[in-house]
């Protein structure tokens, strides 16, 4: 069993008077991609540059990378990759110049350096605009150069903060190809407001008030919740997802495309086959089919938000 | 069929030599919900300060609720509610007094604005920010506060330039219940997002990329196009799955058996399907069902993948 890559024991950090982060406790095994989720203001980002020794912190214990986070952080900042949530490179260097830089700083013997850039780049895409500055670069292709510089020194904790924010798809779909790649030798903690970036990731941390409310991978999460999801298929979902509200026991209905999401309290409700005879004689929205399903991540995420989660 | 809300032709917005908005048509029929979707950068705000009358077009014509916006910019105001990506709220007011500051503007007053606000405030869950700061409130109340105040005046359309962006899932759902209630009220809503999932919300979606529209089609229409289509899983024992198979094929539909039952694969979900699966469900007590529904994000990355190929 080799070391935590993290863990953390009533970690804080304070801006003036503001408690940011307000006892954090967390454990991370290595070589899993994390998602940091919960509420605006609930610490996300200082709790990612925390981890990646960008601030000074106070705890009863906290080790990255099995060194100190409240001590000298010079040894954790080599060893972790940083990807913040604002534009981060020299906009005036090349793509290329960008990567020759990073290796540098990081004394990376410059024939190993070319070879990982040259593979980092031919993955993304960015191989045809090497000799392009950074500042001229597309949103998508800035963000990808910006996971590739991260990634370059081989770092064993990679942490991105909302990497993929209001990046176009193809570009998304890339910079996660790079994070799973990562993950074969890294830990990868990262934010999102994305559902199905958060969805496919291998372990959630929720958190809320500068306080982690939960950990665990999404299926443990949602064990979490007590509610029950129906998939309700028919020719008006928004008709049908007002309707399903006015159940005693609906915590929560949404329409979705062809289907309305109907969320039910399993401590309230009926049994399955009863719920399913009342969501098809709703008599409204043009029912047809009804689907118990998993919890989605959404639902799951609401939840959450909500506080229903025990 | 009523004229449509929103209808602009060859629009185009040039910056020097930068092209940011390339030859746009644009038709939002009344009362519906129109996403304008794409990344950052492809020229989504360009075109909705367009479309209100902020920003004079290069070339192109817009009519927007009967009015020739390039012609009438200020005429169309009376009649439009805008939220930009960053809600308008004078700071240093309280919400109140924010509120009664907009209400002048529109020439609401008096038992007019309390009726009006008191149904807003009610409906939006604002009571309690009432008396607050905007930089005193959370991101989602401010939105909520933002997108109650675009429609303090009742206009017959709403112009929504990201109004979920930096705001969480939960505000985010709120929103979004909101803005349906508006389009079923008969308001028509254009609203621009990056979150490519809330096209479900929709009832139309245009697809902007490097400031052309690469798709314009409602969502059932892009799945039909731009997936493998849905995919409907029944469990259901050996004796069972000829007697499905057969009944769950059609045109456009290619039905197999699986380790555990049948399989259908269709490009649409007509009512016919889903009562077949019904049916067949209802008649084995242990039978199960799942549906697959193509996920948005997939169907752009096809749409986006096919436009720059």
């Amino acid at each position: 069993m080799s070391e935590l890559a993290v863990r953390l024991r009533g970690l804080e950090k304070r801006f003036g008077r503001r408690r940011a982060l307000a006892g954090v406790d967390l454990d991370l095994a290595g070589r899993e991609i994390v998602a940091v989720v919960g509420p605006d203001g609930a610490g996300k980002t200082t709790l990612l540059r925390a981890l990646a020794g960008l601030l000074e912190v106070e705890a009863v214990e906290a080790r990255v990378l099995g060194h100190d986070l409240t001590g000298d952080v010079t040894e954790i900042k080599r060893r972790v990759g940083y990807v913040p949530q604002a534009f981060g490179l020299h906009r005036d260097l090349t793509v290329g110049e960008s990567l020759r830089f990073i290796a540098q700083l990081h004394r990376i013997p410059p024939a190993t350096a070319a070879a990982r850039a040259e593979a980092l780049l031919v993955r993304t895409g960015l191989r045809p605009f090497v000799d392009r500055p950074a500042g001229a670069l597309s949103g998508g292709m800035k963000q990808k150069l910006a996971v590739v510089s991260a990634l370059l020194p081989e770092p064993a904790l990679l942490v991105l903060d909302e990497p993929t924010a209001g990046v176009d798809v193809l570009a998304r779909r890339e910079i996660w190809a790079l994070l799973e790649a990562a993950r074969t030798h890294a830990l990868v903690v990262l934010s999102t407001s994305y559902v199905d970036e958060a969805a496919a990731c291998d372990r959630l941390v929720y958190l809320e008030s500068g306080r982690v409310l939960a950990a665990g991978t999404p299926t443990e999460l949602g064990g979490r919740v007590p509610l029950a999801l129906y998939r309700v298929w028919g020719d008006d979902p928004r008709a049908i997802a007002e309707a399903a509200r006015a159940l005693p026991y609906a915590q929560g209905a949404r329409a979705a495309g062809r289907c309305a999401h109907v969320t039910v309290w399993t401590g309230r409700a009926p049994e399955a086959a009863r719920i399913a005879a009342d969501l098809a004689g709703l008599g409204a929205g043009g029912v047809r089919l009804v689907e118990p399903a998993p919890l989605d991540m959404e639902s799951i995420l609401l939840a959450f938000a909500q506080g229903l989660a025990a | 069929m009523s004229a449509p809300a929103i209808l602009a032709r060859g629009l185009t917005r040039r910056f020097g030599t930068f092209t940011a908005v390339d030859a746009l048509d644009i038709t939002v029929a009344s009362g519906t919900i129109h996403a304008f979707l794409g990344a950052n950068g492809s020229g989504k705000s360009t075109t909705i300060r367009m479309l209100i009358g902020l920003l004079r077009p290069t070339a192109g014509s817009i009519v927007v609720d009967g009015i020739d916006v390039i012609r009438h910019p200020r005429r169309v105001r009376d009649r439009i509610g805008y939220m930009g990506q960053r809600v308008s709220l004078y700071q240093g007011l309280t919400l109140r007094e924010n509120v009664e500051f907009y209400a002048g503007l529109y020439g609401i007053a008096g038992d007019e604005l309390a009726h009006r606000w008191g149904a807003l405030r009610e409906r939006f869950d604002l009571g309690e920010a009432e008396a607050e700061r905007p930089e005193d409130l959370s991101g989602g109340i401010r939105q909520r506060a933002g997108l109650a105040l675009a429609t303090l005046h009742r206009p017959r359309l709403l112009f929504l330039d990201e109004p979920t962006a930096g705001v969480d899932l939960h505000s985010r759902a709120l929103f979004w219940e909101l803005i349906q209630e508006e389009a079923a009220a008969g308001v028509t809503v254009f609203v621009t997002t990056h979150f490519l999932e809330e096209a479900d919300y929709c009832d139309w979606v245009s697809f902007i990329d490097n400031g052309r529209l690469i798709a314009d089609a409602p969502p059932e229409e892009l799945r039909r196009r731009f997936s493998p289509g849905y995919r409907i899983e029944l469990a259901l024992p050996p004796s069972a799955r000829a007697a499905a198979r057969a009944a769950l094929g059609g045109a456009e539909r290619a039905v197999a058996e699986t380790a555990d039952g049948v399989c259908v694969v269709s490009p649409r979900l007509d009512g016919a399907l889903l009562a077949a699966v019904a049916r067949l469900a209802a008649a084995e007590p242990g039978a199960r069902v799942r549906v697959e529904q193509p996920a948005m994000p997939e169907i752009f990355r096809r749409v986006l993948a096919e436009a720059r190929a």
